[in-house]
């Protein structure tokens, strides 16, 4: 197989607010989109002619991958005008396609060794994977020779925890079969209902999908156990540095903190004094951490500014965020609402990009901050605020 | 960036690595280089674009391999002695290179230790020397043998006289090999040829390639390896626009990161960029901006911040009217603004000033161009080639450029300081946010199409901006524009006005805020549709003016950035709509080397 196709024109509605301004493809974790792991998958394992389906924020994939030589691989975009579903977003590739060909959704997170074994089946195939919860995801099951008998979306009841991990190996006959409106597993479905023989594969390697928002931490704690340690910044006298810490290049840690990996700090980021920041937090670039806050477990973006004495954890603050000082987004077991559904999850506080925060305001647990929200000094967030909110 | 061609075959090869190189040209163009082997190796380079470089060369340079390169410099200025391929001692092995050798300076001193006489300032010299050294009948073992002293990154192409063959190997960065009839391409990036083939091999890091005319054979580590082969099925224009229709609109995407590393460059730099007043003294003297065209609006933004910031008189002029004034300038300290650094009006500028035994900073976007040779200092923006003939980035990089000049002098209450620093860390962001209002202001666009007159106006530091909104404007969409002070308007350009041409007013929350809220009645009373460019939570223009575009809250000295973006994309999408050919206005050149 020489060839990917990349479905990355998926909005992810139920990410919001940080999908308000991008696709779920372009959400950062340490300090790349996860659409970047992706294709460094493909590349690493040797597919380098790569087929970018965008619609959905495109310019912000566009601006961020380029020709895609950064990354050693050959970028063509096909737009997909209307988000009409996987199958139509595929379709849209037709033209660029040369024969056998892989599909992957550029918002899922997978290793070079996720498909390394999946590279060298015959189409058409899918790569499966057992999990936890299958009911949030496409279930598989398979007849007796282990070949796929029906794909179920996100089941009630799910008979089974195996579930389809998105990637397909697809032959161009592929594109007889698809009809606008409808998704891959249907199209797959319909091919087994006119006698077509799907074949199934199973990996034990990462593959990790975000559907809300916390379950950015989740992808955040994967990606960061595989980093080692790298400074590239300054680090003054008198900072203790433990475990696998990455500093990008123009950072300055300041006297007197200490961090303790698995941590991503990015470029030109100005830490401290005296910060804490412990495992599992990853800064975007242009960060500004004063003295005396403490953040744990947390995804940064980038240019956000935390003013002293801060505590953050298991929180997710978005690109430009300006935070006053002695601000608290503590951990707790919370009932998040997204759309109707309601979840019960353990999380900090979700802020949106460019909200401005005064002095001393306390994020409940689970409570999600929209877009450019402006709060003043000494408020109580909790629950969940629309975009451009005021507080005062 | 650099790119690197080479060829081996059938035809002659120097029209052919021309060509190839012309199309690598978005890669960097400030020098280039070709090297041409039939019996004796002969090379041509110089510190020129490749079409110039053609012009230069003799009709008929006979050989069937050769390798070229151009040159976008990031260390040593670009002349011709820099300028690639770059050769050994005997002048037998010439090379390419794309990358940066990161050892280069051990390996110099130790091989100028051995006798090897360098000429260049660059990374690349070392290594036709290292292959020099290592040669002994097999050019092949010995690139691989000089490479295994090498760190860093490269792509490289090794000719040697006498050779028919090419040796290339890559490293952390871009290679390819085209497969042609009896002739094989090598290039940094497929554009280069597809004019004469469509497959291509990728090379893998660490391989060694052996081209001939007949095949290619890899290797690595000492074993032939196989790479596939695969066919394109795009085209030229598809890759270098990594998805855009067109340079300009990439280009004006490319912005935030733009400023982000412009901000990053100067903030890791121990030093400023450039001293406005000299070492040790903080009194700052008059000031002359001198500049053409996009940078002239620049300039003139340039004047509204310094004075604002440091309570002096600051002059901005047109380098172009420079040389005709009749008294000498006066100043001890000048501020040059070209982006190419090649532009004849400036240069003739600098030379005056330099006569009059004047200090000159130069802001350029080309490392080592004429202009930063002249200049006593330099401060380079870092916008990266501009293919587009309408300057974006580049602009926005000069603005940043002079804030990061002007802030360390600021006279400023250090809480505003403060504020500003801040907020220079967060422009990215929010020009970023103005990109992503792109399809409002496309809709707004579609009605500017329709006319054939428009006028642009500000007060302030956002007179300029309405200069240049208007110069974008007409340079793309040949919509007739002008760019006006809102107060001098009613001296004449009322005469104009009415329901086929609109007003594009651009409002800011500074002290021109009324004043601007009383030109659009004005405009208004004269039946003129105006479209208002305002801060998001201003109620009042929407009451005045016919439509806003809303951008986010900036403090007032850097909103020129976010307005210059919004007219930008006003102006992109007015010639969009059209049908302009968008990157290369009729009659218009990137860089004007002639007065």
């Amino acid at each position: 197989m020489k060839q990917a196709v990349i479905l990355a024109a998926g909005e992810g509605q139920r990410l919001r607010p940080f999908t308000v301004n991008r696709p779920k493809a372009m959400l950062a974790i340490a300090g790349k989109p996860i659409l970047q792991y992706v294709v460094e998958a493909l590349a690493q394992n040797g597919i380098r002619d790569i087929v970018l389906v965008v619609g959905y924020h495109k310019e912000q994939v566009l601006d961020y991958m380029g020709s895609g030589e950064q990354l050693g691989v050959r970028l063509t975009y096909v737009t997909q005008p209307k988000q009409l579903g996987t199958a139509h977003a595929l379709a849209q590739a037709r033209g660029s396609i040369q024969g056998d060909f892989l599909t992957l959704a550029g918002d899922n997170l997978i290793e070079a060794d996720t498909i390394a074994s999946f590279l060298n089946i015959k189409p058409t195939a899918v790569l499966v994977k057992r999990v936890d919860d299958p009911m949030r995801y496409g279930v598989v099951t398979l007849d007796q020779r282990g070949e796929v008998k029906e794909i179920v979306e996100k089941p009630a009841e799910a008979r089974g925890n195996l579930v389809s991990t998105g990637i397909y190996a697809f032959s161009p006959q592929i594109f007889d079969f698809i009809e606008p409106e409808l998704d891959l597993p249907d199209v797959l479905n319909k091919m087994i209902g006119q006698g077509h023989t799907i074949r199934a594969e199973e990996t034990e390697d990462t593959w990790l999908d975000v559907i809300y928002p916390w379950d950015i931490l989740s992808l955040n704690d994967a990606i960061l156990r595989q980093i080692q340690a790298s400074l590239a910044g300054t680090v003054e006298a008198g900072v203790a540095l433990k475990g696998q810490v990455w500093v990008g290049k123009g950072t300055v840690i300041r006297s007197g903190s200490y961090i303790t990996g698995p941590v991503v700090i990015g470029e030109g980021c100005d830490i401290g004094p005296n910060v804490c920041i412990l495992p599992a937090t990853s800064l975007g670039n242009n960060v500004v951490i004063s003295p005396f806050t403490q953040i744990k477990n947390s995804v940064i973006g980038d240019d956000v500014s935390i003013g002293p004495g801060g505590i953050i954890e298991d929180s997710v603050i978005d690109q430009g965020c300006i935070i006053g000082g002695h601000f608290t987004a503590c951990c707790g077991r919370e009932e998040v609402k997204v759309d109707h559904e309601r979840h019960l999850v353990s999380v900090g506080a979700m802020l949106g990009e460019g909200c401005n925060l005064g002095s001393g305001v306390v994020a409940q647990p689970g409570a999600v901050v929209g877009n450019y929200a402006q709060v003043h000094s000494l408020k109580l967030l909790s629950g969940r605020l629309p975009d451009r909110s005021l507080v005062f | 960036m650099c790119g690197i061609v080479g060829y081996v075959g059938r035809r002659q090869a120097g029209p052919v690595l021309l060509n190839c190189l012309g199309k690598l040209e978005y890669r960097g163009y400030d020098s280039c280089g070709i090297a041409v082997s039939s019996g004796d190796l002969v090379v041509y380079k110089d510190a020129i674009r490749v079409k110039a470089l053609a012009e230069t060369l003799p009709r008929s340079i006979e050989g069937k391999a050769g390798i070229g390169h151009t040159r976008w410099a990031t260390h040593g200025e670009p002349s011709q002695v820099n300028a690639h391929p770059h050769c050994d001692c005997t002048g037998r092995i010439a090379v390419v290179h794309n990358g940066v050798i990161s050892n280069f300076q051990k390996l110099r001193e130790q091989l100028s230790g051995e006798g090897h006489h360098f000429v260049s300032e660059t990374d690349t010299e070392v290594i036709p020397h290292l292959i020099e050294k290592y040669y002994a009948g097999d050019l092949a073992k010995a690139v691989e043998l000089a490479l295994g002293e090498v760190e860093g990154s490269y792509a490289i192409a090794v000719l040697m006289s006498g050779e028919s063959r090419l040796v290339v190997a890559r490293k952390d960065s871009p290679l390819i090999i085209g497969i042609g009839d009896r002739e094989n391409f090598i290039a940094s990036d497929v554009p280069a040829i597809l004019d004469y083939t469509s497959q291509v091999l990728y090379l893998e890091d660490g391989d060694i390639g052996v081209v001939t005319p007949g095949g290619v054979e890899v290797s690595q580590h000492g074993k032939v390896v196989r790479r596939e082969r695969h066919t394109i099925s795009w085209t030229v224009e598809d890759a270098q626009k990594g998805g855009y229709e067109h340079f300009m609109l990439k280009e004006i995407h490319e912005q935030p990161k733009v400023i982000r590393d412009t901000i990053g460059g100067y903030v890791s730099a121990a030093e400023p960029p450039a001293h406005l007043a000299t070492m040790g003294d903080i009194s700052l003297e008059e000031i002359l901006i001198l500049a053409c065209g996009t940078s002239y609006h620049a300039a003139l933004i340039g004047k509204y911040l310094m004075e604002e910031l440091f309570k002096v008189a600051v002059r901005a002029e047109l380098a172009s009217e420079f040389s005709y004034s009749g008294r000498a300038s006066s100043v001890s300290r000048a501020i040059v603004i070209t982006q190419s650094g090649e532009t004849a009006d400036a240069l003739k500028a600098i030379r005056k000033l330099k006569g009059e035994g004047c200090q000159v900073i130069v802001i350029t976007n080309v490392v080592g161009s004429t202009a930063s040779r002249l200049a006593d200092q330099t401060v380079y923006t870092r916008a990266g080639p501009e293919i587009s003939v309408a300057a974006t980035k580049s602009f926005i990089a000069q603005l940043m450029a002079l804030y990061w000049l002007a802030l360390p002098y600021a006279k400023i209450d250090i809480r505003r300081l403060d504020g500003l620093v801040m907020e220079l860390r967060q422009l990215p962001g929010k020009v970023q946010r103005v990109l992503d209002s792109e399809a409002t202001i496309s809709e707004y666009a579609r009605q500017l199409a329709r006319c054939e007159d428009v006028f642009f106006i500000g007060r302030g530091i956002n007179f300029p901006v309405a200069l240049e909104g208007a110069l974008k404007l007409k340079e793309i969409s040949y919509i007739h524009a002008e760019g006006y002070a809102a107060g001098e308007l009613k001296h004449g350009p009322f005469a104009l006005l009415g329901r086929e041409t609109p007003v594009v007013a651009i409002v800011a929350q500074d002290n021109t805020y009324e004043a601007m809220l009383t030109s659009i009645k004005e405009v208004k009373a004269r039946h003129s549709p105006v479209l208002a460019l305002a801060e998001e939570g201003d109620e009042v223009v929407g009451e005045v003016a016919d439509s806003v575009i809303t951008l986010p809250r900036v403090d007032a000295l850097f909103s020129p950035v976010l307005n210059a973006v919004a007219l930008q994309l006003l102006a992109y999408y007015t010639a969009r709509e059209r049908g302009c050919p968008i990157d290369f206005p009729r009659n218009l050149a990137k860089s004007v080397t002639v007065e």
